[in-house]
C-alpha cells in the first residue's frame, strides 16, 4: 500500500453524511444491513445526531460567501460549519485569538457571525429527550383542550 | 473531522469474485481490507470513496488471484490539531476523561485538561468548580472538545495481562476554555 496524497482534500460532515445517505444508510441500524459496512452506519448515526442532517449544499456555499467579511482560516469555515455555534462562548472557542480579529476597538462582530450562522445554516434536530418532552407538552395540551 | 485520502494499493481479486463487474469486486475487496481500521499516521478509515484506476489484472503463478493496480480515494477520519469536536462521556477515571464519538472511542481528556479548578467527587465524576458552582461532568453527557494531539502507538509486541486493550489511534484533547464542555454551561 502506497499512500499517493494523505490529505487529497477534506469533507465537512455534511459531505459525508450525503455520501452515506446517498449509499444507502439510515439511522435504523437494522435497514443499514446489506447497504453499508455496520461501521459506516455507526459514522451515520454520529453525523445524524449532529447539524450535519438538516443542512444543503446551498445553506453550505450561501454561508462560504457570505462569511468572507470575517477573514477566518478555511479550517475555522469547516468547524462552525460542523458545529454550528449557537452562543458566543462557542464562537471564540472556534476563532484562534477571536478577541483580537473579531473585536475591533467598539465593534464586537461576533454577535454579526453568531447571527449569519443562526440565519444561513439551518437548526440541529432537537435532541431525542428534546423531543420527547416536547411530544409529551403537546399531548398535555391537547387533553387540555378535550378536557 | 474527515477527510480524503488518496491511496494505491496492489489488490488480489480471488477467482470467487471475478464474474462480477470488476469495479463493484474491488471495492468490495477494498471495504474488506480497509474499513474501520487505522493506518497509522493517516486515520481511521470511513469509507471507499470513489476508484480512479484499475491496471493489472495478472494471474502470478500457483494462484488463482489476479492481481489489480488500484489508485482510490478514501473517506479517512482525522481531526487536525485544534479542531472541536463533540463527544459523549464513556468512563470518568482517576486520571482522564473517555470520550465516545460513537464509532471512535479513544479519546482521552487527561486530568489537567479537564476545566480547571476541578475535583473528582466520591461517585467518581469530575466536577468543574466554577465561582462557587458545582458543574458535573456526567456519564453520557455530551460535551464539546478540543483535540491537541493524535498518536498512533506502535503495536506491541507483549502486553501484560491486566493491561487496557491495544488502541492504534488515540486522541488526547481538552475541555478546558471558552465554549468547552457541556453545552449547557455556556448556554445563554
Amino acid at each position: 500500500m502506497i499512500i499517493e496524497q494523505a490529505n487529497a482534500g477534506v469533507l465537512t460532515n455534511f459531505d459525508v453524511f450525503d455520501f452515506l445517505r446517498a449509499r444507502g444508510a439510515t439511522s435504523d441500524p437494522m435497514g443499514c444491513l446489506g447497504a453499508v459496512a455496520p461501521s459506516e452506519c455507526k459514522v451515520f448515526e454520529y453525523l445524524h445526531q449532529s447539524p450535519a442532517c438538516t443542512q444543503t449544499r446551498e445553506s453550505i456555499d450561501e454561508f462560504l460567501e457570505r462569511c468572507e467579511k470575517f477573514k477566518l482560516s478555511p479550517a475555522e469555515k469547516l468547524n462552525i460549519i460542523n458545529l454550528r455555534p449557537s452562543n458566543q462562548p462557542e464562537i471564540y472557542a472556534l476563532v484562534k485569538e477571536c478577541g483580537k480579529r473579531l473585536v475591533k476597538g467598539d465593534i464586537d462582530e461576533v454577535p454579526e457571525l453568531l447571527e449569519l450562522v443562526n440565519e444561513v445554516l439551518p437548526q440541529p434536530p432537537p435532541k431525542p429527550e428534546a423531543a420527547a418532552e416536547q411530544h409529551e407538552s403537546m399531548r398535555s395540551n391537547l387533553l387540555d383542550i378535550s378536557g | 473531522m474527515f477527510c480524503l485520502s488518496e491511496i494505491e494499493h496492489d489488490l488480489p481479486i480471488p477467482p470467487c469474485l471475478l464474474n462480477r463487474p470488476l469495479i463493484s469486486a474491488i471495492k468490495e475487496e477494498l471495504e474488506r481490507l480497509f474499513l474501520d481500521k487505522v493506518i497509522a499516521n493517516l486515520g481511521l478509515c470511513i469509507s471507499i470513496y470513489d476508484v480512479h484506476s484499475v491496471e493489472g489484472g495478472f494471474i502470478f503463478p500457483g494462484d488463482g488471484s489476479a492481481m489489480y493496480k488500484v489508485k482510490f480515494r478514501m473517506v479517512v477520519f482525522r481531526p487536525f490539531i485544534g479542531e472541536i469536536l463533540m463527544g459523549k462521556i464513556e468512563s470518568s477515571d482517576e486520571d482522564c476523561l473517555r470520550l465516545s464519538l460513537g464509532f471512535f472511542n479513544d479519546i482521552y481528556i487527561p486530568e489537567h485538561r479537564i476545566a480547571r479548578p476541578c475535583k473528582r467527587g466520591d461517585d467518581g465524576i469530575w466536577v468543574w468548580l466554577y465561582e462557587g458552582e458545582e458543574l458535573p461532568l456526567d456519564i453520557g453527557e455530551e460535551v464539546r472538545f478540543r483535540v491537541l494531539s493524535i498518536k498512533y502507538p506502535p503495536v506491541p509486541n507483549e502486553q501484560k495481562e491486566d493491561a487496557k486493550p491495544f488502541a492504534p489511534m488515540e486522541i488526547i484533547g481538552e475541555t478546558s476554555g471558552d465554549g468547552l464542555g457541556l453545552p449547557s454551561w455556556w448556554g445563554d
